[in-house]
């Protein structure tokens, strides 16, 4: 969820109790006073009718335009007494003059002449309908809480993406870093004490992180240098005695397997070193790359080296695929997925690689499913298998993992079958 | 033909320094910055095989300053990185060749033979055994004269031989080089012997006066016959 939502709901939901509450209040206060006012009224009223009752003088008209009634009864005394003498109700009144009955405001007073004769007297006054009051302060407050909220949000827009510029910098400019590529330095262009603290924080973890992508690199430069030459001076020794010439035919069997020794020591060293360089980001340039004809080429490659094996295998390259990425970075993974293919095979079986719908198939016979889990670790060997280091797929996943490809791994009807998705 | 190796190893570079002798060559050593700064001071070379890593400072920064000075010297980059940053910036600073260790030695020659003979004949980069004479700027093998047709695969394998003669190839060294890191690897040399049978046919066919004999049984070599 992005900032700005989280906030404008936020504050819609906050504004919405706050609304809610203001107008239950706001309602209750206005009904309160307009009763206080109308029970001021009726009282009023009621003490000029008790007053005229009790000086004998003529009692008021009804329908002098006040919409104001009172009835007037006699009681008895038991009455009176079973009564409170000043009582103020809410209900429906028929008012003659209008002949209807409407809500109205009632006062009941007791009181009684110098005679001791009792009295009730009734005095109401139509009132404001609860109903229409309430639905017309809903709809004022509906209408308030929606110009309120618009304008809120709208003003808080503004100012939140006004003061949080700095921020998207730094957020864009991370979209763009790459560890291993040369960064620029972090957008810190802002007096806000936060956001140049969090710029310099940033910058600060950038550089510790370079510095460590650097060091592991001069590591890896300095371990290679260190074991390059002492492989070097073998291979060099070795092939001095060889070219000197007056060995022993077993001697010179001897120093060819010293030989054959030391190359797979080269590879291993070689390949190790490669897969590191991968795992760092070391291959940033990319080109267009034909996979297809990087498919045709290792094929044809292996075919002729792995001859002897009398191997079946299909190639379909159907429409093609052309990928951007690093060549040499997808010749290893090519080369490697289908060189799997020929040395994984037994003599005369068959195997097919195949691309369709951006995706590259490489299947081939196997007698049993492997672990597809740890298939694509260094150094796992699953049914040993002469002439594999255990580097090929890991390099395959190396490479997959650096563009984001997937890759997998499935055994079915007798067939491995390694896929890697370019889409 | 002077030489000097750049090299802090010392026991590399006492084998690099006998089989540059053994070819012929008058070969001096420098074990550091220092000490090749001072030689190359005083004295000129017609090839220097230059170690990058060197225990007082960095071959590219010599190689820097050794084209500063002017000098003209054709220099083979050795190199424990094999690194592409390396490779162009040695390049870039004028290094004519770059080999990465480990290398191997009939590797090293080749690369020292075809840096000074591209230094000494310009244009002329034909190589020249017996009576075959193969042009690597346009892969044409000519016998007596006459153009001998091979296959992608055979010249690359004759060309391999023609660079390194009179030395042993190992069959593995030779199907990494011909067919490069797709035959690493491979448990199984077939492949080399059948390209090596047809070239050695053709060869004998056009009345070459090389022949490639197998060495050991494990390896070939190159020789000019009697």
């Amino acid at each position: 969820m992005r900032l700005i939502y989280r906030i404008v709901v936020r504050l819609g939901i906050a504004l919405f109790v706050i609304m809610s509450l203001w107008a239950t209040m706001f309602y209750f206060a206005m009904v309160d006073e307009i009763r206080d006012e109308t029970d001021d009224s009726l009282e009023d009223y009621s003490s000029l009718i008790i007053t005229r009752v009790l000086a004998g003088r003529e009692l008021p008209q009804v329908g002098d335009g006040s919409n104001n009634s009172f009835t007037l009864t006699p009681i008895d005394a038991a009455y009176a007494a079973a009564r409170p003498h000043l009582k103020y109700e809410d209900h429906n009144f028929y008012i003659a003059e209008k002949q209807e009955t409407e809500p109205a405001r009632v006062l009941t007073t007791i009181f009684h002449d110098e005679q001791g004769r009792y009295y009730e007297l009734q005095v109401a006054t139509p009132t404001f309908e609860k109903d229409d009051l309430f639905h017309a302060l809903l709809s004022w407050i509906v209408l308030l809480y929606l110009v309120l909220l618009l304008i809120t949000l709208g003003v808080t827009t503004l100012i939140f993406y006004g003061n949080m510029r700095p921020l998207y910098a730094m957020l864009q400019w991370l979209d763009k870093y790459k560890p291993g590529v040369k960064p620029s330095p972090v957008p810190v262009d802002t007096q806000v004490k936060e956001f140049d603290r969090l710029g310099r924080a940033l910058q600060g973890a950038v550089d510790r992180s370079e510095e460590l992508v650097e060091r592991q690199s001069q590591f890896i430069g300095n371990a290679s240098h260190e074991l390059q030459t002492p492989l070097a001076i073998i291979g060099n020794r070795v092939e001095w005695l060889l070219d000197e010439g007056n060995l022993t035919e077993e001697q010179a069997a001897e120093l060819f397997k010293i030989q054959s020794t030391l190359g797979r020591a080269v590879r291993l060293n070689k390949t190790l070193l490669l897969l590191t360089k991968i795992e760092n980001g070391k291959f940033p340039e990319s080109t267009m790359v034909d996979v297809a004809a990087l498919v045709e080429e290792a094929v044809e490659m292996y075919n002729e080296i792995y001859s002897s094996r009398q191997m079946q295998v299909k190639v379909d390259v159907g429409e093609g695929l052309k990928v951007e990425m690093n060549e040499s970075l997808a010749t290893t993974m090519v080369s490697n997925l289908i060189k799997n293919m020929y040395v994984h095979s037994a003599e005369g079986s068959s195997g097919s690689v195949r691309i369709s719908s951006g995706r590259l198939i490489v299947e081939n016979d196997g007698e049993q499913v492997l672990d597809g889990e740890r298939i694509f670790d260094r150094f796992y060997q699953g049914p040993k298998s002469k002439g594999s280091m255990g580097l090929g797929l890991p390099l395959v996943a190396a490479v997959c993992r650096t563009y984001s490809l997937g890759i997998s791994y499935q055994f079915r009807q007798g067939r491995h079958c390694f896929m890697v998705d370019f889409s | 033909m002077k030489i000097l190796i750049v090299e802090d190893d010392a026991s590399l570079r006492e084998i690099i320094h006998r089989a540059l002798a053994a070819e012929g060559y008058v070969v001096e050593t420098a074990s550091t910055f220092f000490e090749a700064d001072s030689k190359l001071a005083g004295y000129s070379y017609d090839c220097i095989l230059l170690d990058v890593m060197l225990p007082d400072g960095s071959g590219l920064d010599l190689l820097e300053h050794l084209r500063a000075l002017g000098k003209r010297e054709n220099v083979i980059i050795i190199s424990a990185r094999d690194s592409v940053e390396d490779k162009v910036t040695g390049l870039e600073f004028g290094a004519d060749d770059y080999l990465p260790k480990p290398f191997h030695t009939a590797e090293l020659l080749a690369r020292v033979k075809s840096v000074l003979r591209r230094g000494r004949t310009a244009g002329e980069l034909s190589i020249n055994l017996g009576n075959v004479s193969l042009k690597p700027e346009n892969r044409v093998v000519s016998i007596s004269g006459k153009e001998l047709p091979l296959l992608k695969k055979e010249y690359d394998i004759l060309f391999y031989f023609m660079q390194r003669p009179s030395h042993v190839i190992d069959k593995a060294v030779l199907a990494e080089a011909v067919w490069g890191d797709y035959a690493d690897d491979a448990d199984n040399f077939q492949f080399v012997y059948a390209q090596i049978k047809n070239l050695r046919r053709k060869l004998v066919d056009a009345a070459a006066t090389i022949e490639i004999v197998s060495v050991y049984g494990f390896g070939y070599k190159l020789v000019v016959k009697e």
